[in-house]
């Protein structure tokens, strides 16, 4: 049973070592770590952290990210760069998405039970779909963490440069975000997100079949494109779930929605 | 080779991966670079205000050119140094004023006036310096001029191994400085570039840096706009900026932690790159293919 989601983009910039001396979008930071306080309000018995990866699959829920990917540093152990000193794992280092999840859960304090599944950017929609319904009817009280992002050609200085159809793809999944409109996620085309660079595609419908039967409620806390790259910040929850509460996921803090 | 340890200048303390700038200040009206520029007390003191501005960490106040000229005895040094330093004292009372003088009677009036650290571009040419250091708690730089008197020009001098030379004379006079009751984290070498040295070796003694940096003692350079960049790009003095930063970053590389330099903000500029690649400092900012 799927008690809670919460969405978060993955920029490698979300990691607080990898962007240098200055706080980038600070404001990003904190919404995502709020999402994640709230995801774990009320202890849920396991999180299943889906991102976007090469390919399908489970990821050893002890795996961390490896910052030295993005940031390699010198080799003695007093540097300060981000590749170094980072933390051990014998694991392998997880894909950037699923690292950032495990990242945004360490960060929160949280020690309970993870699972961290890879969907491949590849997969068409009723396979995504299929990977959700599967994760909603596990037993227990599951809390989502969903990492993607939208698209990365919003601008002449986006990575992807200005792609015109950005805007509007963008525009359409925070409307069925905030709608609760799951079904409408389940639609996104996936030649074109592919083409709009937008990762958060296949994870989005993963979520879409997780939560698509719980009709849920949900509240953006942040929406933005600082470099070109849309990203969102929303919270879900069951319209009458277990968790329910008749509220929605909350009031934002002060300065976390841009809006 | 002995480990870098933390320099303490002032109150200060600085750990070894630090990159120090010392911004040059002249009380002269006749020093190589920009001859007078700081003459006057207040430009002197507006020179003050913007080294510090842009991250100067020590100044480096002169009273006499290292060129030949015109006599400047003790008194006139006096003269042109200590009211400034205590100046200085007044507007920044944490920060690390230095002297640059080789004269005892000058380095006293100095610490009185509020001076840290005594730099001594002379070679120790006056022993009684280092007492005066000792004597105030201050630090001293120990240089090497070749055993060349003060304010002399090195004729056909020439070295069986001018490192080797270079080590035995600053490392005998930090010896001596800590002898005369120097604190040893108040002491520095500086292998003293173009100070009874052609060209070749002070271009020898900056490959070689790491020699001095393998001491154990933080290394101070002063290579700003000096001859020896002049003659490796063919360059008058106001043409030496790309050679100096050059020279900057190579020593930097290569160990050295205090920079002595005209172009404050240049340097600073070039001591964060260096430190940002080696791994001791962040970048200030990073969203490149990150987003």
């Amino acid at each position: 049973m799927i008690t809670a989601a919460a969405l978060c983009p993955s920029p490698p910039l979300l990691h607080p070592t990898l962007t240098g001396r200055e706080a980038v979008v600070p404001e990003l930071r904190a919404a995502c770590a709020r999402a994640v306080s709230w995801l774990l309000r009320d202890d849920p018995g396991e999180i299943a952290v889906v991102g976007p990866a090469v390919a399908t699959g489970e990821w050893d829920a002890a795996g961390r990210l490896d910052p030295a990917a993005f940031a390699p540093g010198p080799d003695h152990p007093a540097a300060f760069a981000p590749g170094v000193g980072g933390p051990r794992t014998r694991s392998a280092p997880l894909p950037l998405s699923l690292g950032l999840g495990a990242l945004l859960l360490d960060r929160a304090g949280y020690r309970g039970r993870r699972r961290l599944l890879a969907v491949g950017q590849d997969e068409p929609a009723s396979t995504c779909a299929g990977l959700g319904a599967r994760l909603g009817e596990r037993p227990g009280r599951i809390a989502l963490l969903v990492m993607g992002d939208g698209s990365a050609r919003r601008s002449l200085k986006a990575p992807g440069y200005l792609d015109p159809r950005a805007a509007g793809f963008d525009a359409e999944v925070e409307r069925a975000v905030r709608a609760g409109d799951l079904d409408s996620l389940l639609r996104l085309d996936q030649d074109l997100a592919r083409e709009l660079m937008a990762t958060g595609r296949a994870p989005w419908q993963v979520l879409a079949g997780a939560m698509r039967e719980l009709a849920p409620v949900a509240e953006v806390r942040y929406r933005g494109d600082p470099f070109g790259v849309a990203y969102l910040v929303a919270c879900l929850q069951p319209r009458a779930g277990p968790a329910g509460t008749g509220a929605g996921p909350g009031r934002p803090g002060p300065g976390s929605v841009v809006e | 080779m002995s480990e870098q340890r933390d320099l303490r200048l002032g109150r200060q303390v600085f750990r070894p991966e630090q990159l120090l700038v010392m911004a040059i200040v002249n009380r002269t009206p006749d020093s190589f670079y920009r001859p007078g520029l700081t003459w006057d007390p207040a430009a002197a003191l507006d020179r003050v205000h913007a080294v510090v501005a842009e991250g100067a960490d020590i100044v480096d106040v002169g009273g006499v050119p290292a060129r030949p000229g015109d006599d400047v005895d003790a008194a006139e040094e006096i003269r042109r140094t200590v009211p400034f330093t205590a100046a200085v004292r007044d507007s920044y009372p944490d920060l690390v004023i230095s002297v640059d003088t080789w004269r005892h009677e000058v380095g006293r009036e100095a610490c009185a006036a509020g001076a840290d650290l005594l730099n001594d571009s002379w070679g120790g040419w006056d022993p009684r310096l280092a007492e005066v250091a000792a004597e105030f708690g201050a630090g001293i730089v120990c240089s090497h001029a070749g055993g060349l008197p003060p304010r002399t020009r090195p004729f056909r001098v020439a070295y069986d191994d001018v490192v080797r030379d270079v080590l035995a004379g600053t490392l005998s006079l930090a010896a001596r400085a800590v002898a005369a009751g120097v604190e040893p984290a108040r002491i520095l070498i500086d292998p003293a570039h173009d100070f009874g040295k052609n060209t070749w070796h002070s271009l020898q003694v900056t490959r070689r840096l790491a020699e001095m940096a393998a001491t154990g003692w933080p290394v101070l350079v002063s290579m700003s706009n000096k001859d020896f960049i002049g003659e490796t790009l063919d360059v008058p003095v106001d043409e030496r900026l790309a050679g100096t930063l050059a020279v900057t970053a190579v020593s930097a590389w290569l160990g050295a932690r205090v920079f002595r330099a005209h172009q404050v903000r240049e340097t600073r500029q070039v001591l964060n790159t260096v430190s940002v690649i080696r791994g001791d400092l962040p970048p200030a900012r990073v969203v490149r293919g990150l987003a």
